[in-house]
């Protein structure tokens, strides 16, 4: 189990802008992480998808970031989703009862 | 007589340091036998617990977390220890989750604790001195060295 440092990559994509996060969102990765999401906040103008398939760990931390972003994103009206939810990160979600606000269901698409 | 096993770690209350609990864990409870999903659950909990003597216990001064990850017949015992300031943990306090709710009434803090116990077997959390939380947690039944 290499140590995976949290890594951040947006896209920007023809209807939207997606951000690849990978490695683990944690405590340690909380302040840059909030930098980040901020600012992705002060610049939306469309729609925002998080790509977390190379998520390897979260904790309530990045959990919580998770919900202070669909929040500030919901209050802006910008649409948002998290799509490539790995299986035990999509379990913590469903635990906390924080999955309905990250997936629509136009994010099967 | 049961077979007793410790390996003690202790780390700079920091959150730089507490991926190596995470991996400490990973290599006691892949020893273990412990399988991917419940070992994804304990690193998760045994996280929180050191998030919160990370944030918590020592305020601006600086101390460290002791983790001791003991075997104990089928139970792999993890206590997250520091040695500052006890810190609020109500456990009878309603779980935060965010089940049922709209987007505008949830909250982003408070859900380590509902990890834990949600995650864990069993959650202990005794104050004296600084703050001990314990997680236990069976390891499966072993069939290949029955």
């Amino acid at each position: 189990m290499p140590m995976e440092k949290l890594s951040l990559r947006t896209e920007h994509a023809e209807d939207r802008t997606i951000v690849h996060i990978g490695g683990e969102f944690d405590l340690e990765a909380a302040s840059r992480m909030r930098a980040a999401l901020n600012s992705l906040i002060e610049q939306a103008d469309r729609r925002i998808t998080l790509d977390i398939q190379q998520l390897k760990y979260i904790d309530s931390t990045g959990i919580g970031i998770l919900i202070s972003l669909a929040k500030a994103l919901h209050a802006r009206n910008v649409s948002f989703d998290v799509v490539h939810i790995p299986s035990h990160i999509r379990k913590l979600f469903d635990m906390t009862g924080i999955t309905p606000f990250l997936t629509k269901p136009e994010s099967l698409i | 007589m049961v077979n007793e096993r410790v390996v003690t770690l202790s780390i700079p209350a920091l959150p730089e340091y507490v991926d190596l609990v995470r991996l400490t864990l990973y290599g006691i409870a892949t020893k273990l036998k412990f399988t991917f999903e419940e070992i994804e659950d304990m690193k998760v909990a045994v996280s929180e617990a050191c998030n919160n003597a990370v944030l918590h216990a020592y305020g601006d001064l600086s101390g460290n977390i002791e983790v001791t990850f003991q075997t104990l017949g089928e139970e792999l015992i993890i206590t997250v220890k520091d040695f500052g300031k006890s810190f609020v943990v109500d456990e009878s306090k309603e779980a935060p989750v965010m089940h049922g709710k709209e987007i505008d009434e949830i909250q982003s803090g408070g859900l380590g604790l509902y990890l834990m116990q949600a995650l864990m077997d069993r959650v202990e959390v005794k104050q004296d001195g600084g703050t001990a939380v314990t997680l236990s947690k069976k390891r499966p039944a072993s069939e290949e060295t029955a």
